[in-house]
């Protein structure tokens, strides 16, 4: 038995060796050759779109970051796109099997979800694996309000309540926990998840399994539901891209890269994990707010599993974490995958095939396709970054 | 009254010994390589579903036997495919394993759906109602508990008593100092990642004879081992087994007096009192060097 194994063992290593060996010639001989190829192609793209990134570059690039111009131009693209989607999704969407508005609103809750929780968990390392308890305590405080206190409350009582009762939830389990170490954080935030999941299953009033019906969809109009989800999306984007940028963001990463230097610089790391995770709580409620409005439906399923947690992590992962736009991109590319790519499929084998992505990123491409990319565009012409 | 009180010792007695079971392997393989597995659960899932599937068309005792030596190769091929090429970054390793833990659920959902898969190791059940004690344990939950056991009882004597498992200790208390004295610290890691998988195995199995197996049955093994190790000090193979009774007896003290829907709720204040004021643990070293 034990011979076997190492016998195993030993195959194992060389093949892994081996594969080792082919990805650096593949890298030498196939990528770096067609890498050159593309700058050529691009780089004069690149000088065109050069004075409208320095015009961006001068007035917003102190607050949302600088860009080259190919990184401008994409950025432009996609924000022209997303805002037009209402108008060349139902054009487009038969030929991707359909529903092509309703994945690009879902895309975007999740992608307020996962850039809520990269702005925590990316930047300061401390990977929370309880955030769907966040935006599952707006989803819930919504439809307690309207079913235990008046239905007719307007949108922006019982949003406004969630999006308070999500950070007041974020408060109680980053109080207690943020001053531990690393590793003992994300396990703790894992049973604070499971222990909600319990709770609003096995209490009846709070819904139990089914959840409550009585919420209703913010709109039946598909293309009025989708810029109901994207421009929130998107001003959550900026705000968080802001604040990532910003001084705020910059303790966050040092926290992440070394905690003891920045409390012997004087500042209390616990104070601002705190702050990043509040900060992070408030989009996860407008997130949870959304979901309600989307679904119509608040169960535990919906919005407390801890699958959903894990799948706000798969996104900013695939995306690339500590990087707002990252996650923002990995979530439409996640959900495209999902909803429309792998449409045929069912719900078991889609995940399974997502999971195993996500696990190549993560050994692979452990900064994430988006910021790989990005920074791929920005040394088009030859500087770094 | 006193029935409850019978009945609390009795189970709680019973099910401590599986959740020690259960921490063990988790502890051993953070204590050695520092690395959190969140497939651990995973694993038991697997032993409760493969254990399932082998003693349709075995003998119990041939199933409970093949399944150890099947989740323990998993458990060395999680380690040897994944978790070696990406264990020197904690957040990769952790986000890593726990992607494979809901991948597994997936795969499972797929092969077996989402109803339940029952199975036993031995049917039959104790009446003690005669005795004042107000409840039926089955056998398979006395099986359990000796089995559960004998498995720490073989650990143990392993761990302390030959060379090859005292090098797993060695690597655990400094990994310097191990490889100063010629232990290879990749062979003692495949190990323990073995062990931990044989571990696994037999927890699945009891688990899986007592409530059946179900997709997401993962996710409390997961949260107990942690809860556990976290009380019990990380690598600590005695204070997993005290803290195991510790969470088993609070959690069947909470069903018994309480109510179910609160089970994990005073295991989860006793885990946060814990972490702030004593992060060490019971028998929890310091962590001074690596």
């Amino acid at each position: 038995m034990i011979s076997t194994i190492l016998l195993l063992g030993t195959v194992l290593s060389t093949v892994t060796g081996r594969i080792g060996n082919i990805a650096g010639t593949v890298r030498r001989q196939v990528l770096l050759p067609i890498g050159r190829v593309l700058d050529r192609l691009f780089a004069p793209l690149d000088r065109v779109l050069d004075p409208g990134a320095r015009a961006y570059n001068r007035f917003l690039g102190p607050y949302f970051g600088e860009m080259t111009g190919l990184q401008f131009g994409v950025i432009a693209v996609s924000f022209v796109a997303l805002l037009s989607a209402g108008v060349w999704a139902p054009i487009v969407g038969p030929l991707l099997g359909g529903g092509l508005l309703r994945t690009l609103a879902l895309a975007s809750i999740w992608a307020i979800f996962a850039m809520s929780w990269d702005i925590q968990s990316g930047y300061t390392g401390y990977i929370s694996f309880g955030h769907s308890a966040l935006s599952g305590a707006a989803g819930y405080a919504t439809a307690l309000l309207i079913v235990h206190v008046d239905p007719t409350l307007s949108i922006w009582v019982t949003g406004s309540v969630s999006v308070l009762a999500a950070l007041a939830v974020g408060l109680l389990i980053a109080l207690p926990t943020l001053q531990l170490e690393g590793p003992y954080f994300s396990l703790i935030t894992f049973v604070a998840v499971l222990l909600f999941y319990r709770l609003t299953t096995s209490f009846s009033s709070l819904g139990g399994v089914p959840g409550f019906g009585q919420p209703d969809v913010f709109t039946w109009d598909p293309v009025m539901r989708y810029y109901y989800m994207v421009i929130p999306m998107l001003l959550i984007a900026l705000g968080l891209t802001f604040m990532a940028r910003s001084d705020l963001g910059m303790i966050l990463i040092a926290i992440r890269e070394n905690e003891a230097a920045v409390s012997a610089a004087g500042i209390n790391p616990t104070k601002f994990k705190l702050w990043s995770f509040m900060l992070s709580s408030v989009p996860m409620g407008i997130g949870g707010v959304l979901l309600v409005g989307f679904t119509g439906n608040v169960d535990p399923s919906t919005f407390v599993m801890v699958d959903n947690s894990i799948e706000m992590i798969a996104i900013a992962v695939i995306g690339g974490m500590s990087s707002i736009l990252g996650p923002l991109g990995g979530a439409f590319l996640f959900e495209i995958l999902n909803h429309q790519i792998l449409h045929g499929y069912s719900t078991p084998v889609r995940y399974l095939f997502l999971w195993l992505i996500v696990l190549l990123v993560l050994v692979f491409a452990r900064d994430g396709l988006f910021r790989a990319i990005w920074h791929r565009l920005g040394a088009v012409r030859g500087d770094s970054e | 009254m006193l029935g409850d009180i019978a009945t609390l010792v009795l189970q709680g007695t019973m099910i401590s010994a599986v959740y020690a079971l259960i921490a063990i392997g988790f502890t051993m393989i953070f204590g050695v390589g520092g690395t959190l597995n969140l497939a651990h659960g995973a694993l038991i899932m697997s032993g409760a579903y493969v254990f399932g599937v082998l003693a349709q068309s075995t003998h119990p005792v041939v199933a409970f036997l093949l399944t150890i030596g099947v989740v323990a190769l998993f458990s060395w091929g999680l380690y040897q495919i994944l978790v070696r090429w990406v264990e020197e970054n904690v957040v990769i390793t952790f986000l890593s394993t726990v992607i494979v833990a809901v991948a597994v659920t997936k795969v499972i959902l797929i092969q077996f759906g989402g109803s339940p898969l029952g199975m036993t190791l031995v049917s039959g059940a104790v009446n003690l109602e005669p005795y004042g004690i107000n409840a039926r344990p089955r056998n398979v939950q006395f099986l359990g508990f000796v089995i559960s056991w004998v498995a720490i009882g073989l650990l143990w004597y392993y761990i302390t008593k030959t060379d090859d498992g005292r090098s797993i200790l060695a690597a655990s208390m400094s990994e310097r100092g191990a490889q100063l004295t010629g232990v290879d610290l990749q062979s003692v890691r495949s190990k323990t990642w073995l062990i931990a998988g044989a571990l696994a195995g037999v927890a699945g199995i009891i688990l899986g004879s007592t409530s059946g197996a179900t997709p997401n049955m993962w996710l409390n093994p997961l949260a107990l081992a942690f809860m556990i190790v976290v009380i019990g000090g990380i690598g600590s193979i005695k204070g997993s087994v005290v803290a195991a009774y510790v969470i088993g007896f609070l959690e069947q003290f909470t069903v018994t007096f309480v109510g179910h829907g609160f089970r994990g709720i005073l295991s989860l204040v006793v885990l946060v009192i814990f972490l702030l004021f004593m992060p060490q643990g019971l028998y929890g070293r310091e962590f001074a060097h690596d």
